[in-house]
């Protein structure tokens, strides 16, 4: 590979790892947390996987992404939040499963990449649902790891023996990016909502200053 | 409740398109120029906007397409310009022994081939794993090593990108030179697939890149390279490229491209016959062809699409600040200034001189 191509394949990891952090310093992480397990979902996603049986589980790309999930529902402030997270991502599983079986499959056909439309409907469901950030990520994780599960269990039907992967790309799996796309398009609908909202009254300055920080989530 | 319906809704909704665009599966488009001229035909509907490089080079865009003619209509951007592959005819010296290795897999695990599979899809596993596997082995015999995964993705659906994008990032961390998917076409008509190679009947293969990544540039410059190389060594074994709007995983490694060996009416004898110039073909395209194992021979000049793809990831993740500063913040002023807040906080995290 040439440096041209080493310098677009490392800006492309970077650009991702950046994204990710943003995204998770928006989950109750500080900074330095969102960066830690940035980290652990990078380089957990080189580790190989864990294998039970047919079902092979990748650290980086479905047990970490999992793992903030579990934490956020934890540290939820209501059970209705909890509900609507768990509500929303089985809507999410429908949606990835659905339109993985509807949308065009021939690679001529193709008119908008499968691969980013499981984020976008994740983000979607969780904004509607409960106007969350938060509640987005468990969507756009859960529901692709959903769908994954419940096309397995298809084939299974359909006596079809197939290895499941759950995140076995890595931080490029779709399972965390579906995550991030999710989080990233709640937060500009809640942004442009807000706005709207708010007319041309000026942002709050803790808001502008530390968006991270501020109570802008919900 | 209300707001379960309407997240149902939505979800019905979300579905709405691309099941309208179902009803279009395998229904054979026929693309053409301006002056009403066949180019070729496509498997389901293109979009416009969609490119198309012939086999004579002749570069079109996609302006209409009319879903009751089943025809879409092209504009001419001209020639397109191929990488000059001069070289091909220079004697490469040789070198020490390097590793040269690429990857390739199936996404679409049950296509197969009619006429010798006896079926055009098999739920099991497709005759296109043959098709992969003659394919390796040649590449093998040219002296590259071979990350071959023969893993399954069934169902035959859009959700197979996403479970073929675990298998070609597992691929991709062999560090390996490019990546191939192999799939095979769904066209009716074989003869739009059918040719003769220094007489022998073979079957011709169509390259695909997406450009809904910030691969793109890299994507199409290496399809364009193997076009060039093949020209010069197997005319008419490139049928043509199709520049389409799907990523097809092309984003885990800028040098990957999607080859369609045949159609499915095609008999699979002929098609295993193309892989054998397919492999000496990518032999010259990524390492100049010197036989044995050798590093890259080939001219390093040519722009490969790489560097507009770092402008163009860069233009982009700056305009998704921008504009999620803009309306956050809702003045310019305050959108500078909250870019400059996320670079310092993003910099700081790192850095660790950030007050948490």
């Amino acid at each position: 590979m040439n440096v041209g191509m080493t310098v677009l394949a490392v800006a492309s990891v970077l650009v991702l790892f950046g994204l990710g952090q943003r995204v998770l310093d928006k989950m109750h992480l500080t900074d330095r947390a969102a960066l830690i397990l940035m980290g652990v979902i990078f380089f957990g996603g080189l580790l190989p996987d864990i294998v039970l049986g047919q079902v092979s589980i990748n650290i980086g790309g479905a047990l970490a992404p999992v793992g903030v999930c579990l934490y956020l529902l934890f540290r939820a402030d209501t059970k209705g939040e909890v509900f609507r997270a768990l509500i929303g991502s089985a809507l999410t599983a429908g949606a990835v499963f659905l339109l993985g079986r509807v949308m065009p499959d021939e690679p001529e056909r193709i008119i908008f990449d499968p691969n980013y439309v499981y984020g976008i409907a994740g983000g979607v469901i969780a904004y509607l649902l409960g106007r969350s950030r938060r509640g987005a990520f468990i969507c756009g994780v859960l529901g692709v790891l959903g769908a994954d599960i419940a096309v397995a269990v298809m084939n299974r039907m359909n006596g079809i023996q197939q290895m499941l992967y759950l995140g076995s790309a890595g931080a490029m799996d779709v399972v965390v990016l579906s995550g991030f796309l999710a989080v990233l398009l709640s937060e500009l609908a809640g942004e442009i909502l807000e706005r709207i909202s708010r007319g041309k009254e000026p942002a709050r300055e803790e808001a502008v200053l530390h968006p991270a920080k501020g109570g802008k989530q919900k | 409740m209300k707001k379960l319906l309407i997240a149902c809704v939505l979800l019905c909704l979300l579905c709405v398109p691309a099941m309208a665009d179902e009803t279009l599966e395998g229904k054979t488009y026929t693309i053409m120029d301006a002056d009403g001229k066949v180019l070729t035909h496509f498997c389901g509907a293109p979009d416009v906007g969609d490119e198309y490089i012939a086999g004579d080079n002749g570069h079109y865009r996609i302006v209409a397409v009319d879903h009751t003619t089943l025809q879409a209509q092209t504009e001419s951007l001209g020639a397109y310009v191929l990488p000059d592959v001069s070289w091909l005819k220079e004697n490469a010296q040789p070198v020490t022994a390097q590793r040269r290795a690429v990857a390739m897999y199936c996404t679409h695990s049950d296509e197969s081939y009619t006429p010798t599979d006896g079926k055009s899809s098999d739920e099991q596993r497709g005759g296109i794993y043959d098709v992969a596997e003659a394919y390796k082995k040649a590449l093998e015999d040219e002296g590259m090593t071979v990350y071959y995964s023969d893993e399954t993705h069934h169902p035959h659906d859009a959700g197979a990108y996403r479970r073929s994008r675990a298998t070609a990032v597992r691929l991709v961390e062999q560090g390996v030179d490019a990546v191939m998917d192999i799939h095979r076409d769904g066209i009716e008509d074989p003869e739009s697939y059918e040719g003769k190679i220094d007489g022998e009947e073979m079957t011709r293969v169509r390259l695909l890149v997406g450009r809904s990544n910030q691969n793109a540039a890299a994507n199409k410059a290496f399809a364009a390279q193997i076009k060039a190389v093949a020209d010069e060594m197997y005319p008419g074994l490139i049928k043509d490229i199709y520049i389409g709007k799907g990523t097809y995983n092309q984003d885990i490694l800028p040098q990957a491209v999607l080859l369609e060996f045949g159609t499915y009416t095609n008999n699979k004898e002929d098609v295993l016959a193309s892989t054998g110039h397919m492999a000496r073909v990518m032999n010259k395209t990524l390492y100049g062809g010197v036989s044995g194992a050798a590093p890259v021979q080939k001219q390093e000049t040519e722009n490969d699409g790489s560097w507009t793809g770092v402008v163009w990831l860069a233009v982009g993740v700056i305009a998704v600040i921008a504009v999620y500063a803009f309306v956050s913040s809702g003045s310019g002023k305050g959108a500078m200034q909250q870019m400059k807040n996320t670079f310092r906080e993003l910099g700081g995290s790192v850095t660790g001189k950030k007050k948490e």
